[in-house]
């Protein structure tokens, strides 16, 4: 095709890890369209209350 | 690939997220009232909502399909009430076009269908409760704020039994996989709930008890020391007995028994997506056997489609820590296909030049109602006028809501107008608002830090709602004590350190090798430092994998990427010796053959690795029929290697778990599952007995290891206070061990004894010195946060991977060495360091030299210098985070904090009493 | 005698990270408690000087409330 590449990337889930995959790209430069089902990101582990094995809060 | 278009449908919300301050009167207001699935159903909510108060966006939403209005055509009290008019019920669905250069796919894990839990009794029980609904029973923001009562009386209950592998490891419903993290949150509930209500008794009905994560086995332990207990088991049935519920389960011994709780929870395991399929069939790429994305062990960040990529339990089941790893990875990976477009998207804002502010300050205050948040119980007027009797304020008002898009440019104008030089908003709190208001007084061309906000909202109105009048002075306190503080306020500059393009990578193992890959795939330099003569570590022995994939062909593919790569720079049989500097500019000198060579780097990445254990126990070294299982896999290489033996007897655990290192090395169990199924291959005839504590084969290797015993290997567990006894009789060994079924201790000779040995970290204190990176109890280098940070260190700049952080698997070690490296690209991308105002600074000119501060720092962000003959501190503000324990213990007050001076707080603290 | 109740004024220094993000929850969340409370938001209680206790019980504090 020869057409240039795009500066933007599409993250699909908005859980930790979609969470965690946009912050990065946004530091390392891109633009980033995070896309969540959801009416709010965080995904299960808001719903968490504490994570093993230190029980530190999960929010 | 670095070009795809997606199409994006966009449900509408109908709440602006723009105009919704998240005040919740529309909800207030609403007749409908409906579960919270969020809360699991075990609260209600309203049509219009928002999950958690802490939810991102913070706006609230509507669902219609409880919507008066959607349904009925009815009712719209939610739009009259809303004084922000943000709601419009009206609003459509949208499509979205984008073009984007690659694709992340990270959308979690399903749920155990009903109709599995059903066969524990789940629905048909009400004291029969999944996992996550007890976290939520057990949680302060739960239904019922922490307080755990069984559903069917509100009682609490006093036994409660935990029963594992829920719609997991279970054929029977498609799912033969192990989960991974069901014991994990199991063990945490069952803590959590002690500690709730400590005359709980809690007891975990399980197969294997695999804590395998860095750290978790400790916390198993501490679990039975609060006395949670372990029944190793199977259970059959969930049955209702009067107002308990009886467990039906054969123990270890094979004897059936039954026994009574007040309550069962069912930690159910972990599912492909709802949405796998569709999201597969719409990106292009392919599942595996059971739904999940299917990846590669080499590349376990890959999809099968160039350019997308996968991240979390979409992967295969796993715990946070992974997830957050994962996703780091695949943004490296994303970064690497698109280097060429970096930074073509994202524009820079512009500011107007920072403004002079000698002379008198001159305050503006801006008061705001947040609607009826603050305004319907502080009288924000008289609060506002009393404002402006206040030294130096010249000018004060009321905003409806002050971070209002149209309020931002009124405050702008207000500014330029009145010629203010401080501003102080009373409004929320600054935690969330602070860096918005101080993007408006940059915009009208003040220096950020001549800013400072009053909380009269969440500390005050929200908080004291019935006493209006009390909450009015309070108001006037905080205000009072704002502008105290905003007299005092200097600008600060925003200070930006270059950061030299290069990285580190300390350790030539795959870890090392594939994070140097992608820092240079990224288009950054990189230097690879290798004690060793050759690259390869530990990955150079290894011949084979469960899943079939040749280690050996990895190591070239990958050997030979990295000699003939322009931007890699491989010094093996090197040392570093010494490194100082900071995050952006660190000179690290190192050692090759003699000589020294110094290089200026802006990040290290650390992966230096670790081996196996050496094993002095059960006649290794002793016997030659005693062999590690890294040597039976050389060994099984070529054919003859399985010829002669016929009985072999694995003991996993050797030297892990509780001897000599304390800690489970994770892949031992993997590895006697793969030599196991190796010999089967070429000596199908082949007796093989593996002695175990808990088999640990996480994830999808739970598949090879219901093959090993489909095939007819024995599996036999032991208990680590009677361990196998290995003894030589007339030249050839014998294996003693309680088998515990046929309840008597059984004798085998075998042909060969292969130990499962574990992993031991390389040597690092040196390194840990010199990085200032601490080390576990255990020798492995401690990550920046277990769950939220597994990659980074809490001195910036410097990031982790591999074995150094801890004992995995390839698959693990690549994912992990993909996300330091991505970590580590961040601030080369950046180009630059930006340093929080906040940071302390030393008045050189009154330090004394003494060198508490730079003890005290936790963030190693002091150092001392020569100032002429004297000793002086000096802050790295590129590694300060503002703490201030410096400024506090400064016995000469040479110290400033920026934002929080002495006099600043004092100032505050004077004005308390008006 | 109707003595008058005593409504102490205490001033509170709260960490930037926990503390006074809890206390920002107990808004969003309208837990109510007595409004005898000022804080002072710094950025971590290692900040917290002996001074400052000092100065706010000379300029007439009934309490200082540390929270980190």
């Amino acid at each position: 095709m020869g057409e240039s590449k795009s500066g933007s990337v599409m993250v699909v889930g908005g859980g930790i890890a979609g969470i965690q995959a946009s912050l990065d790209l946004s530091g390392l430069g891109y633009q980033v369209y995070l896309i969540e089902k959801a009416g709010s990101i965080g995904g299960v582990m808001a719903k968490l209350d504490k994570t093993f094995p230190t029980n530190d809060c999960a929010i | 690939m670095g070009n795809f278009a997606a199409k994006v449908r966009r449900q509408p919300r109908y709440i602006d997220l723009d105009l919704c301050t998240g005040c919740g009167i529309c909800a207030d207001y609403c007749p409908i009232v409906m579960g919270d699935a969020y809360r699991e159903n075990l609260a209600l909510t309203k049509a219009p909502h928002r999950d958690y108060v802490q939810a991102v966006p913070a706006s609230f939403y509507i669902d219609p399909e409880k919507c008066l209005f959607h349904s009925h055509e009815m009712c719209r009290i939610c739009v009259s009430a809303c004084q922000a008019r943000a709601i419009n019920l009206y609003e459509q669905e949208e499509m979205l076009d984008l073009n984007v250069g690659a694709v992340i796919l990270a959308p979690g894990f399903g749920r155990i269908s009903e109709e599995v839990l059903s066969r524990y009794g789940y629905g048909r029980l009400a004291d029969v409760v999944t996992g996550v609904e007890f976290e939520l029973l057990t949680s302060a923001s739960g239904p019922t704020m922490g307080n755990i009562i069984r559903p069917s009386d509100g009682e609490h209950p006093h036994g409660i039994a935990f029963l594992q592998c829920i719609g997991t490891r279970d054929v029977s419903c498609g799912n033969g996989y192990c989960s991974s993290v069901c014991c994990m949150y199991a063990i945490k509930e069952a803590i959590v709930a002690k500690e709730h209500a400590p005359d709980l008794e809690s007891s975990i009905f399980y197969m294997d008890m695999r804590t395998q994560g860095k750290e978790f086995d400790y916390a198993r332990q501490r679990a039975k020391e609060k006395g949670i207990r372990f029944v190793r088991s199977r259970v059959g049935g969930v049955q209702a007995k009067g107002k308990s519920l009886e467990i039906s389960y054969v123990d270890e011994a094979g004897k059936h028994l039954k026994e009574d709780f007040d309550m069962v929870v069912l930690p159910e395991g972990l599912e492909s997506p709802p949405a796998a399929q569709v999201l597969a069939e719409a990106s292009g790429i392919e599942l595996n056997h059971y739904d999940f994305c299917s990846t590669l062990p080499f590349s376990p960040l890959k999809t099968t489609r160039a350019g997308i990529f996968v991240a979390g339990a979409f992967q295969g089941p796993k715990d946070v820590p992974e997830s957050v790893t994962d996703a780091s990875g695949a943004a490296a990976l994303a970064a690497e296909v698109l280097k060429e477009a970096r930074g073509t998207e994202v524009e820079a804002k512009t500011y107007p030049a920072e403004i002079d502010i000698e002379g008198e300050p001159r305050i503006g205050v801006f008061v705001c109602s947040c609607g009826t948040n603050i305004g319907g119980v502080v009288d924000v007027q008289s609060v506002a006028d009393y404002a402006a009797t206040l030294d130096n304020v010249v000018y004060s008002d009321t905003n409806l809501y002050s971070c209002a898009q149209n309020t931002q440019e009124e405050i702008t104008e207000t500014i330029k107008e009145n010629r203010l030089n401080r501003v102080v908003v009373a409004a929320c709190t600054p935690r969330t608002h602070e860096p918005l208001f101080q993007e408006t007084i940059k915009d009208a061309g003040l220096n950020r830090c001549l800013f400072e906000m009053a909380n009269i909202r969440d500390h005050c109105s929200w908080v004291h709602a019935m006493v209006p009048e009390a909450a009015t002075e309070k108001s006037k306190d905080l205000i009072r004590m704002a502008v105290a503080k905003a007299r005092g306020l200097q600008p600060l500059p925003e200070q930006k350190l270059p950061v030299t393009q290069k990285a580190l990578v300390i350790g030539g193992g795959i870890a090392g090798m594939t994070a140097a890959l992608n820092v240079a795939g990224q288009g950054f330099e990189c230097i690879l430092v290798e004690e060793s003569k050759a690259l390869g570590g530990n990955l150079k022995r290894m011949r084979s994998t469960l899943t079939g994939d040749d280690p050996k062909q990895l190591f070239q593919d990958t050997e030979t990427k990295i000699r003939s790569h322009p931007l890699i720079q491989v010094h093996t049989e090197a040392s570093v010796e010494d490194v100082s500097g900071y995050v952006g500019n660190f000179i690290t000198s190192i050692r090759t053959n003699g000589s020294s060579e110094s290089v200026e780097h802006g990040v290290v990445v650390v992966a230096t690795g670790g081996k196996p254990y050496e094993p002095t126990q059960y006649l290794y070294g002793k016997s030659g029929q005693v062999v590690t299982q890294g040597e039976l896999e050389e060994r099984l290489t070529k054919v003859e290697g399985a010829k002669g033996i016929n009985d072999i007897v694995m003991i996993q655990c050797v030297g892990s778990r509780g001897e000599d290192l304390s800690y489970c090395s994770k892949v031992c169990c993997g590895q006697a599952v793969r030599n196991a199924l190796k010999i089967l291959e070429i000596n199908p005839s082949a007796h093989i007995t593996v002695l175990y504590r808990d088999m640990r084969t996480y994830g999808f290797m739970e598949d090879y290891y219901q093959l090993a015993r489909e095939k007819g290997v024995m599996f036999i567990h032991f208990d680590k206070d009677d361990p196998p006894e290995v003894t030589e009789k007339e030249g050839s060994i014998q294996v003693e061990f309680l088998d515990k079924i046929m309840g008597e201790r059984v004798v085998l000779e075998p042909d060969l004894l292969a130990l499962s040995v574990g992993i031991v970290p390389s040597r690092s204190e040196a390194l840990s010195k010199m990085l200032k990176t601490p080390l576990t109890s255990d020798g492995f280098f401690l990550e920046a946060h277990p769950k939220l940070r597994p990659v980074e260190f809490s001195v910036e700049g410097v990031y982790l991977c591999g074995l150094a952080h801890g004992p995995k698997p390839i698959s693990e070690s690549v994912a992990q060495a993909t996300a330091a490296a991505g970590k580590a690209c961040i601030p080369m991308a950046k180009g630059y360091v930006t340093v929080e105002p906040i940071v302390s600074f030393v008045d050189t000119a009154t330090c004394i030299g003494c060198g508490i501060c730079e003890a005290l720092c936790p963030y190693s962000a002091i150092r001392m210098i020569k100032v002429g003959k004297r000793k002086k501190a000096e802050t790295i503000s590129a590694s300060c985070k503002g703490c201030g324990i410096c400024a506090a213990h400064c016995p000469s007050l040479s110290i400033l904090m920026g934002g929080f001076t002495n006099e600043q707080i004092l100032s505050q603290i004077k004005a308390l009493m008006g | 005698m109707v003595r008058e109740s005593f409504e102490p004024k205490i001033v509170g220094f709260l960490c930037n990270w926990c503390c006074y993000a809890a206390a920002d929850s107990a808004g969003v969340a309208r837990f109510q408690y007595p409004p005898n409370i000022r804080a002072i938001r710094i950025m971590c209680t290692g900040r917290m000087d002996p001074l400052f206790i000092i100065s706010a019980f000379s300029v007439g504090a009934d309490g200082v409330f540390v929270g980190g």
